[in-house]
């Protein structure tokens, strides 16, 4: 992965959000995430959540204002560039992600079988590696109806850093994840930030990321009242 | 009973309910004010309804045009045929036709046969039995067959592409894709239509070569034909039209098509209040009504 080092890797520029289309308050919000940031955003609802980091991702129509990644306009681009460059973003959600019809390992590759031309051995091994990383007893290819909870969240973390995605959007695997992931996880988030991508953790309360205070860069805040920063004792 | 009961008060009754039940929504409530509005009034909700219904056909159907568009399109670029959109491809292609090559021959068989038998009965009478062959080809082939192979390819896997891209849809996984950008049109709907489309020219012939086998040998065993079986093909592909060798493909290519892209569109475009029992009867009558239209086209213009 190339690291990007042209100003902000993603910025929320005073953006809107469509009341209708995400239930967000339609304040303008505004954020800077750099190469290397990791950022906490507590919010409290996982509802929001997964709509805040859809808006990151240029999922969201806006009312006003713009979002921006890797210094690109989503709302200026065309579906194809807009894919692609969606493609660099690894994505933990609690929205459902599984798809039925391709077993459990083509489904942690997918992303990267779709935006890349890496060989497929390549992606196995480095899949077999993260998978071995989180605590798999090895990559499954089962169906991933046929997965716990457990194994299902310890694969979301394995696809979401696979290929070595520029932006990381977590919505917290540790609450409700097994207790043994927090480790591999916060391991996981040092090594993507040293290499220079970005990271936005969706928490729900502050408990979850203490241990890992040190390393945060920025925590905020998303309620009724918009995106607010909080500072950090 | 009921007699020992002592009567309750109408208007007492009326209150109890507005106190129990306030909400406007309520379906009693609601009843009794519908049945107090005005004829003007009911003939408008008629006709929004009337509106409403029309607009939905005619958003799917242009729905199908421009996705029709884009599946062409997008198949000519090589950059669309990604390995994902590759491996999509193929086990559709695998599954619609291995899956469905026992009932698409079975149904060849007994088509034969009852086209046959009708057909020895009905030309027995006027003595022209040996035209057996050109009457095959006419009905058999030209018409049943589309119509059939595209019921067949509707059942067996038009009506689970429904199903599945319904409720990826409505869970929520087609969003998911979506957010990390991998396009459920280019990933699903594209390479399930395409292998549709195979799908639907392979069954159709091997359908055709069923039914036109079971008639030879049920004319042959009915002592209609006593010619050899090249000499009935021969007799078959006499009786065809130059523009038979064009249409007939296209019709099993054009019914594979649609009914793959519908069922993927019905699927694709459900909401979050559609269920299982809206989705698959959709998906049936839009299929079904699409199979019609396609052969009945066809049949018009040529």
């Amino acid at each position: 992965m190339e690291t990007y080092s042209s100003g902000p890797l993603l910025e929320l520029n005073k953006a809107i959000p469509s009341f209708e289309e995400s239930g967000l308050p339609p304040l303008p919000f505004s954020m800077k995430l750099m190469p290397g940031d990791c950022v906490v955003v507590e919010v409290r609802d996982a509802a929001r959540a997964t709509m805040f980091a859809d808006i990151c991702s240029g999922l969201v129509p806006l009312d006003g204002g713009n979002v921006s990644f890797m210094g690109l306009d989503w709302t200026q681009m065309k579906d194809r560039a807009l894919n692609a460059l969606r493609g660099r973003i690894g994505r933990i959600t609690r929205r459902a992600s599984w798809p039925e019809f391709v077993p459990t390992h083509i489904a942690i590759m997918l992303q990267q079988l779709h935006h890349t031309t890496r060989p497929q051995d390549d992606l196995l091994q480095e899949a077999a590696r993260l998978a071995e990383w989180f605590g798999l007893p090895g990559l499954p290819t089962l169906s991933p109806a046929l997965l716990s909870d457990t194994d299902l969240c310890r694969a979301a973390c394995v696809r979401a850093f696979l290929g070595r995605p520029h932006l990381l959007l977590l919505e917290d695997p540790l609450e409700g994840g097994p207790q043994e992931l927090a480790n591999p996880f916060l391991g996981a988030i040092t090594e993507a930030r040293d290499r220079g991508a970005g990271v936005i953790w969706l928490v729900r309360g502050n408990a979850v990321w203490q241990r890992y205070r040190q390393g945060i860069t920025a925590s905020w805040r998303l309620a009724d009242d918009g995106l607010a920063a909080v500072r950090m004792a | 009973m009921s007699e020992h009961l002592p009567p309750e008060p109408e208007a007492d009754n009326e209150s109890q309910e507005h106190r129990l039940m306030p909400d406007a929504h309520d379906p009693l409530v609601a009843g009794r004010r519908a049945r107090r509005v005005s004829v003007l009034e009911w003939g408008q909700r008629k006709l929004a309804w009337i509106g409403r219904l029309t607009r939905r056909q005619a958003r799917f159907m242009l729905i199908m045009l421009g996705a029709s568009w884009g599946v062409i399109y997008e198949s000519f670029r090589a950059h669309s045929w990604r390995r994902t959109v590759r491996y999509e491809f193929v086990s559709t292609m695998n599954s619609i036709i291995r899956g469905g090559l026992v009932a698409t021959l079975f149904a060849g068989v007994l088509t034969g046969l009852a086209a046959v038998s009708q057909v020895i009965y009905w030309l027995g009478l006027t003595g022209l039995a040996k035209m057996t062959g050109s009457i095959l080809i006419n009905v058999v082939v030209r018409e049943i067959a589309p119509i059939l192979v595209g019921v067949l390819l509707l059942g067996r896997n038009g009506m689970l592409s429904t199903t599945e891209l319904g409720l990826l849809t409505i869970g929520g996984e087609i969003r998911s894709m979506q957010a990390v950008g991998v396009d459920p049109f280019l990933l699903l709907v594209m390479p399930r239509t395409l292998a549709f489309t195979v799908a639907g020219f392979t069954l159709g012939i091997l359908f055709s070569f069923a039914s036109l086998v079971t008639g030879y040998v049920m004319s042959r065993i009915s002592g209609v034909i006593t010619n050899p079986v090249w000499t009935f093909f021969d007799d078959v592909v006499t009786a065809m039209s130059g523009a038979d060798y064009v249409v007939i493909p296209l019709k099993f290519i054009t019914v594979g098509f649609v009914v793959g892209l519908g069922g993927c569109l019905t699927g694709l475009t459900a909401t979050n209040t559609d269920t299982l029992r809206s989705l698959l009867p959709r998906g049936f009558s839009r299929g079904m009504l699409i199979v019609m239209v396609v052969s009945v086209l066809f049949s018009l213009e040529l």
